[in-house]
């Protein structure tokens, strides 16, 4: 093969002044893939526990989210879901070590507001994740799921597969706990949904379960031997889904006779309960909003942007893999990727 | 195939040297942007992998809608095969290298416009652009490479050229996982947008896929000045094809039934290929709930595996018989999709992954066992088997559909069929006598 041929002076530079326009090309894209850092800041996060995989999930996103954001992010959690003393402790921590923002799930909604009021006095802007305090005043804002917009959307679904299968409803109401308000919401939701009231002659039987699956096996149990015909059951959250489904499983029951909805949406309920079928289907919530939305509302705050105020729902979505018609939900695959825990 | 490297017609050596060097005085750069080139449409095939589970992500659409991406890129390059060829026997390889260079170029450029009008259709234009592009610069590529030096060192060259594809392939992979999947923005966060946010977060989604686009375009281009402007003459060819092909060629290839099921069986293993790579990230996702800033690595994985188990198949082909491994690996790979069907876990994640083991054998092995012994019909058979890309276009959507109708995991039946098809091709070739011949290997005639 012939080597290349010679070239004049002109077509030589005008090679050059190609190939240096193509380099330039390349590096002008380089460079601009390059984006300005924020100012740093400081925040903090107090969840209720650390081994909850709702409360994980929450940190793990707060961190993402300020790791990303040129954001320091301090965190703290208690020793219970009713530890209000530690969180009362990091509040102050927080506070002396120059955050300029704190997002705290209360452990009491009542006994930590002293501590958040000391907070906000100092300057620092505190909002409330998941569990609103009492007053709902005592923090610049609130970021929640919509707890009557979970069970009204269960509720919905739950209505719609009687109609589909033709049955006259028998419903146990497996519920939190009195005085709790996110399972009062939860289960006024559902009746809203499903369009019935407390004391309508088809609810045969409510267990308070405080969420926890023996007591909603055991009183699941209990109501299925007065009324061995239950065909729908609505539980406050998965563990108790869980526990109610022993007992429909113990009971005989197949899963294909009886509608158990439930609300929460985390990793293990949506996998081994909603896939396999054995609860119909779960209304979501999602930690990782609350935590995003909170890390970029305080950073902004905090780098001289508007303090964040009101209610902000972090949304729901209906998972199942049998969808009802004219009850708008997302699929199984969609659960799982999007569960926490 | 993409990833691949494919036959091509025989070059004429300018000159014999003395002492075979790998190329000749002054080729040395040119050669060396001819590798970019390989490592090129390596990337940029491997991050149209990343891109299936992206745009189902971006464009909340289903999956058999987001398998068209693989429909569009593969079917260009199916469609462009032989005007590949075309160019290439009337203007030389230099001029296909260009035009591929040219109209890849084009394709990634496309993007941009694309990104603007937020919608689906104008990237799987963009993308039919790129891979036609890319077929065409395939199909020059390894002749050119061939061209390039003596013939003594061709098989040298081509290998070290072809070992920059799957280099290429994993750095695409990579550009994906990390440029574009973790800065996504979350499905749960869509829920509570307004109507301006949403459309917002799918401006800057999109512009997360066309940077990396951008900037393959930005290196395409640059080769493309550097190859223009170093005025290579192009190398000498040979008559081609049109003179030796006679009429009797067809039907002497459809007669043998190696060579017939060959074709078929390359279909079903490019199909199995491009299926398991196209929703590793799906399943990741799906079944497993690896968050979608993670789940690019498995794809990553599959890739360094399949690279690694190529060396490994090298050294074991010299021990046993081709199609005796090609058996035991379909099995393999039928084993391990089922159990991606079945366990619904980590394990069946791991067992994607592991398909790209069986695959790794497979299209050199159908590729060299199909052509044995075929003489003469060599080239035009070999057109035949590089044409059975068309799987790649073809069963990725077939996937989608069942995914969306059953669930990603039962999905994988879809390559657990190709692979089993596969294997039944080795079967018959172990239980068949054939007259016998070296084995074929690819660019090499």
């Amino acid at each position: 093969m012939p080597p290349p041929a010679e070239h004049d002076r002109s077509r030589s530079l005008r090679r050059r002044a190609l190939v240096a326009m193509a380099v330039a090309a390349v590096l002008s894209l380089a460079v601009g893939a390059c984006g300005q850092e924020k100012k740093p800041v400081t925040l903090g996060l107090i969840v209720k526990r650390n081994t909850n995989p709702f409360w994980v999930t929450m940190k793990d996103t707060a961190q993402d989210r300020a790791g990303d954001d040129n954001v320091k992010l301090l965190t703290a959690a208690g020793r219970s879901d009713i530890d209000n003393r530690s969180q009362v402790a990091a509040l102050a921590r927080m506070t002396a070590e120059g955050a300029k923002g704190i997002m705290i799930t209360p452990a009491n909604s009542s006994a930590i507001v002293p501590a958040i009021e000391r907070a906000r006095r100092a300057g620092v802007t505190v909002i409330a994740l998941d569990t609103p305090t009492q007053p709902a005043a005592a923090v610049n804002a609130l970021y929640a799921t919509n707890n009557f917009q979970a069970g009204q959307l269960i509720g919905r679904y739950a209505k719609a597969k009687v109609v589909q299968r033709g049955i006259k409803p028998k419903i146990a109401m497996l519920d939190l706990s009195p005085g709790i308000t996110s399972g009062q919401l939860r289960h006024n939701g559902f009746l809203n949904g499903f369009g019935i009231r407390n004391g309508d002659p088809r609810i045969v039987g409510s267990v308070n379960t405080l969420g926890e699956p023996g007591r909603a096996q055991d009183g699941l149990r209990a109501l299925l031997k007065l009324h061995p015909d239950i065909n729908v059951v609505y539980t406050v959250n998965e563990p108790a889904a869980s526990g109610a489904a022993e007992a429909l499983k113990s009971a005989g029951r197949s899963q294909d006779d009886v509608i158990l909805v439930s609300v929460d949406g985390g990793c293990d309920a949506v996998k081994n309960g909603v896939r396999p079928g054995v609860i119909d289907a779960t209304v979501q919530q999602y930690p990782e909003n609350m935590a995003r939305l909170g890390v970029d509302s305080l950073a902004a705050a905090a780098r001289g942007g508007p303090k964040p105020s009101g209610y902000k729902n972090t949304g729901i979505a209906l998972i199942t893999g049998d969808p009802a018609k004219g009850v708008p939900s997302k699929n199984v695959a969609w659960g799982v990727r999007n569960c926490w825990g | 195939m993409a990833g691949e490297s494919v036959v091509q017609p025989p070059v004429a050596v300018p000159r014999r040297e003395k002492k075979a060097r790998l190329v000749y005085p002054g080729f040395t750069v040119p050669f060396i942007l001819l590798i970019c080139c390989f490592a090129a449409w390596g990337s940029a095939a491997n991050l149209t992998d990343v891109l299936v589970g992206v745009f189902r992500h971006i464009f909340t659409m289903s999956n058999f809608q987001s398998a068209l991406v693989q429909f569009a890129y593969y079917g260009a390059y199916f469609s462009l095969a032989i005007p590949a060829a075309i160019i290439n026997r009337r203007f030389g390889y230099k001029t296909g290298v260009l035009t591929g260079l040219g109209l890849a170029t084009v394709g990634g450029v496309l993007f941009f416009p694309a990104s603007r009008l937020l919608s689906f259709a104008p990237f799987l234009v963009a993308l039919f652009v790129l891979a036609a592009g890319l077929s065409i610069l395939e199909t020059s590529a390894n002749p050119f490479a061939i061209a390039m030096g003596p013939e003594e060192s061709a098989t040298q060259r081509l290998n070290l050229a072809q070992a920059f594809n799957p280099v290429g392939a994993n750095i695409g992979v990579l550009l994906g996982a990390v440029l574009i999947l973790p800065n996504l923005t979350p499905e749960p966060a869509k829920l509570i947008m307004t109507h301006q946010q949403l459309q917002d977060s799918h401006r800057q989604d999109l512009n997360l896929v066309l940077g990396p686009y951008l900037g393959i375009a930005a290196v395409l281009a640059l080769i493309w000045a550097l190859i223009a402007l170093r005025g290579m003459a192009t190398p000498a060819e040979q008559s081609q094809e049109t003179d030796e092909v006679r009429g009797g060629v067809m039907g002497r290839l459809w007669r043998n039934r190696h060579y017939r099921y060959g074709v078929a069986a390359q279909f079903f293993n490019v199909g199995a290929q491009v299926c398991t790579w196209s929703f590793t990230i799906q399943y990741a996702q799906d079944v497993v709930g690896v968050p979608t800033k993670h789940a690019g690595f498995y794809l990553q994985a599959s890739l360094l595996l399949f690279l690694a188990a190529r060396f490994l198949m090298t050294y074991l082909l010299g021990i046993f018989r081709p199609t005796l491994l090609l058996f035991l690996l379909g099995l393999l790979g039928v084993g391990l999709a089922l159990t991606a069907v079945f366990a619904q876990s980590i394990v069946g994640l791991i067992a994607v992954v592991g398909i790209s083991l069986s695959l790794s054998l497979m299209f050199p092995t159908i590729y060299g066992v199909a052509l044995q012994g075929l003489g003469e019909d060599t080239k035009f058979g070999a057109a035949g088997l590089v044409m059975a890309i068309l799987g790649g276009a073809l069963l990725p959507p077939i996937q989608g559909r069942i995914m969306d109708a059953a669930s990603t995991s039962a999905a994988f039946i879809v390559p657990a069929v190709c692979l089993a098809l596969v294997t039944c091709y080795a079967l018959f070739d172990l239980r068949t006598k054939r007259d016998g011949g070296p084995l074929v290997a690819e660019g090499a005639h």
